[in-house]
């Protein structure tokens, strides 16, 4: 759960209310929070504000790319290398589109499939995918902040069905394809795409629901 | 281009998650640059991937990474005027989705077909090594044999068009079939139908190309 970060009371001006309400506020607190580190960084290129973002995430992402049986010795560069970017590119993110876990989940998969799978034009797709986003959300000119789809996620995923959840998990946090999960829980192809499609179905019915 | 058959929901997963074969990521990515729906859909499932990225304990990390980031960040300056600048892009209808350029090419007219039936010509990628990524282009109104696949099958209809039980496909439209679906497409009257597509098994014919095929599809 997003409660152990270092340094919480920063940037917090929500602090009183945090404590007496649901959750599901604390971790749109949270992502606000980390939000505003990014605009820190971009702003005024604040080390502390990355640093804080660095000593959160990078640990995480790092269980993330372990997790999918990068080597140890790739997967601390490769986390150095998610974080540079966001160091770098700071200014290109956009609040109203993705939280900092969603923005940093990319980065992360990406720099994992360009180096660690070999796919060397992976990046400049998913760059030129981007793009094509940014011109939309500037098109539409989007303003409302995406923090609160993060609370509501996280209580849909808790709410998933154990053999859906697990099927997610291994999907997302092991990597493993669609056949190798039928194979490894010894579970027809077909069922294990129809437990994702319910799986999706109701972790976007979930990030769609009133807060 | 605007698709009507869309990215079946646990594709969005495998794409995001990273865990789609090679050949599948190469559809995707292709349908994703013309469609904004499932570009919509794709940011929920990167939300999920995101969301329990952040839900794990951390991993430690070895002492002195923190000291060699903060080398590393005195060396890279944030460049929030760079951003990732893509010239204007003009619809030019020789080209190819540019997602698909790396494994065939920039343009239609650059492409090498080769035969492999009557009315059918293919390319194959040799970029990709799991599963099979190819081009396929079949002559206007004809019928692809019957036949089911024994994994996944992920096409793309690039030019022309086809119609079969699950309906008519049009450019921009993907096909996310399953292992027990068993189909037969009929090209539309007028232009060949160009399609890209993706599988992870050998198909299964059982009709009358069969014995052209087959050979080709276990390569």
């Amino acid at each position: 759960m997003m409660t152990s970060h270092p340094q919480p009371t920063k940037v917090r001006p929500l602090e009183a209310v945090r404590r007496v309400t649901e959750p599901s506020s604390q971790t749109v607190e949270d992502a606000r929070y980390w939000s505003a580190q990014v605009a820190a960084v971009a702003a005024r290129q604040d080390v502390d504000c990355f640093m804080r973002i660095y000593d959160y995430y990078a640990p995480r992402l790092l269980r993330y790319l372990l997790g999918l049986n990068v080597s140890p010795g790739q997967a601390e560069e490769l986390v150095q290398e998610s974080l540079l970017r966001l160091w770098r590119r700071a200014g290109q993110f956009d609040p109203a589109r993705a939280s900092v876990s969603t923005w940093l989940f990319r980065i992360a998969r990406n720099l994992y499939l360009d180096s660690a799978r070999g796919e060397p034009h992976w990046i400049d797709v998913q760059d030129g995918l981007e793009w094509l986003d940014r011109c939309e959300a500037e098109s539409e000119g989007t303003s409302t902040e995406a923090f609160a789809d993060h609370a509501r996620l996280a209580s849909a995923i808790e709410r998933l069905p154990a053999v859906q959840a697990r099927l997610v998990r291994m999907s997302y946090l092991e990597s493993k394809s669609h056949s190798e999960i039928a194979q490894e829980l010894g579970m027809p192809l077909g069922s294990v795409k129809s437990n994702l499609r319910r799986a999706f179905a109701k972790l976007q019915a979930g990030l769609r629901s009133a807060p | 281009m605007k698709p009507h058959h869309h990215l079946d929901s646990s594709t969005l997963i495998g794409y995001s998650a990273g865990s789609l074969p090679h050949a599948f990521r190469a559809v995707v990515s292709a349908h994703l640059s013309i469609c904004e729906y499932c570009r919509a859909q794709m940011m929920d499932a990167d939300r999920i991937g995101g969301q329990l990225i952040s839900q794990q304990e951390g991993a430690i990390l070895p002492s002195g990474a923190r000291n060699m980031m903060l080398k590393r960040l005195a060396e890279s300056p944030t460049a929030s005027s760079a951003h990732h600048q893509v010239a204007p892009r003009v619809h030019d209808p020789d080209q190819l989705p540019e997602p698909l350029w790396p494994y065939f090419g920039q343009t239609y007219g650059g492409l090498r077909w080769r035969t492999i039936g009557p009315g059918v010509h293919h390319i194959r990628s040799r970029v990709v090594c799991d599963g099979h990524l190819m081009l396929l282009r079949i002559a206007p109104g004809r019928s692809v044999p019957m036949h089911s696949h024994g994994g996944n099958e992920l096409t793309m209809i690039l030019q022309g068009a086809y119609d079969d039980s699950l309906g008519h496909f049009a450019p921009g439209d993907v096909a996310d079939l399953d292992c027990d679906v068993e189909h037969q497409p009929v090209t539309s009257p007028g232009v060949p139908c160009v399609c890209v597509a993706a599988t992870d098994l050998p198909l299964r014919f059982s009709g009358w190309l069969a014995r052209t095929l087959q050979p080709f599809f276990k390569m």
